[in-house]
């Protein structure tokens, strides 16, 4: 195996902090594509050149996704980097492996391709990087062999993905583990065939903290809420009263001012809250959500690839979701038909809606419009208004003037 | 409803005459309709997987979208402005 001398990575495994060089010299060991990767890496930083090229008609046989072609310009140089594809498998619901199952991954990976992984990626799948194209076949037959499966990529839709969730949380409005798996079988085709005209991704949060930052990353983000009162352990506050000051770490940091503290009794008004969660995360003996238990739903949310990035807008205020997800599923679908008609070839869901209007998308999957969903004060009350009505208004307001009623 | 083998060749006729040898789905929809305008998404989406697993058509992908074409019409590997996300 060549040894590549490596000077400028080297400066990288200094400092305090683990370092992605150590780990790739610790593959490159065993490994001659990890090796010639080690090589390649020190040939771009000396150089200061990318020599990736990215994309390509590489796959496997029934599957449109899933696999992300990578070539090198210096295949001569490297040939152990000239084909070094990304593979994504599909990773359990909120990341929850045996060491059994990792130690199965990472033997077939071993077997395969150049041992190095990427866990994980920011779409949740586990990445596996650099593949020769003609160990594809051979490595997802194996992988699904055993009940492992590729996951999404290009204009499909995203492997889902989910907070840790009832398994591990109190706070978990609703199952995310179970609708992040129901949904990946129940979108098998979505995902696997892409026929979107660009990517769609679910992401699933049990409540406002939003573990998976659903509401920056999600397309359709489901966030745990709750309707009813949020529960007041008195005795407990008090406990809290002596390690914290309740009035300048939870009242007055509450966005709503809801909440007031008189020393003795701690009063929220729940009509004003908005289920942010900062102050049950702070005092989580005290404080725990009541009554029923479900998510809101919202729409939009994308990184800045094409155009800017944007957050999430509300659609559906509070639905419960429990299986089958019959209700939902069919929202997701109407959601889907209306932006393949409606969308450019690269246009997520959220650029669509601001293009053509939340008034026009809320008319096509059927959703009244209500309160909830105005993204922010005095801005969206239009969504409540038909062109018909607006209309009649110009009308009446056109007669008005003509017959001196007008009266701004 | 289109019949399968006229939206199979209707398929084909868009990807071996177009301009572009790599084309979205969405474009390819565009073209079939013009000759079977009552096909739907579905149709065109399961007949062109079926030429896909033929080997008739092939994708192309940055990563981060995905384009068609017809096997061995244009090139293979290009570079992508793309991030791959």
């Amino acid at each position: 195996m060549k040894k590549y001398n490596t000077p400028l990575i080297d400066d990288l495994e200094k400092g305090p902090w683990p370092s992605f060089v150590t780990e790739m010299k610790k593959a490159a060991k065993n490994n001659e594509m990890a090796n010639d990767a080690v090589g390649h890496l020190e040939k771009c930083y000396s150089t200061k050149l990318g020599y990736w090229k990215h994309g390509g008609i590489v796959g496997v046989l029934g599957y449109g996704g899933g696999v992300i072609g990578r070539y090198s310009e210096l295949g001569e140089e490297f040939p152990g980097v000239a084909h070094f594809h990304t593979v994504r498998l599909n990773h359990p619901s909120a990341w929850f492996y045996t060491t059994k199952a990792l130690r199965e991954v990472m033997g077939i990976w071993d077997k395969y391709g150049s041992g190095l992984t990427n866990v994980h990626g920011s779409t949740g799948d586990m990445i596996l990087l650099g593949c020769k194209t003609d160990a594809l076949e051979p490595l997802f037959a194996e992988y699904s062999s055993r009940g492992w499966d590729l996951g999404g990529s290009g204009s499909a839709l995203r492997t889902p993905s989910c907070c840790v969730g009832p398994a591990r949380c109190e706070w978990a409005n609703y199952d995310t583990l179970d609708i992040c798996y129901n949904l990946t079988q129940e979108f098998q085709d979505e995902l696997h065939r892409p026929s979107f005209n660009y990517k769609f991704k679910f992401k699933f949060s049990g409540c406002a903290c939003d573990c998976v930052a659903s509401i920056a990353r999600a397309d359709m983000s489901f966030i745990g809420t709750w309707k009813g009162d949020i529960k007041i352990d008195q005795a407990e506050v008090k406990n809290y009263a002596k390690t914290m000051d309740i009035n300048a770490e939870i009242v007055n940091m509450c966005p709503t001012q809801c909440m007031s503290y008189d020393g003795k009794e701690l009063k929220i008004n729940d009509g004003e809250c908005n289920r942010c969660m900062h102050c049950i995360t702070r005092m989580t003996k005290a404080l725990k959500p009541g009554g029923e238990r479900g998510a809101t739903i919202c729409i939009g949310s994308k990184a800045p690839i094409v155009v800017g990035s944007l957050l999430s807008w509300v659609i559906i205020p509070f639905i419960k979701l429990e299986p089958p997800y019959t209700e939902l599923k069919d929202l997701i679908r109407k959601i889907w038909d209306w932006w393949s008609d409606n969308s450019k070839p690269r246009e997520r869901i959220g650029e669509l809606i601001e293009v053509k209007g939340m008034r026009s998308f809320l008319e096509a999957i059927g959703v009244a419009p209500q309160p909830q969903q105005i993204k922010e004060p005095r801005r969206d009350p239009f969504m409540f208004y038909t062109d018909e009505d607006i209309a009649k208004f110009k009308a009446n307001e056109a007669e008005e003037k003509k017959t001196g009623k007008y009266r701004f | 409803m289109g019949r399968p083998e006229d939206i199979r060749q209707a398929i084909l006729d868009y990807a071996s005459k177009g301009a572009k040898t790599k084309f979205y789905f969405k474009d390819m929809l565009v073209g079939v309709k013009k000759t079977i305008p009552d096909t739907n998404v579905s149709e065109v989406k399961n007949m062109a997987s079926e030429m896909v697993r033929e080997g008739v058509l092939e994708l192309f992908s940055t990563g981060s979208s995905t384009l068609y074409g017809l096997k061995g019409r244009g090139i293979s590997v290009e570079k992508s402005g793309d991030t791959g996300g």
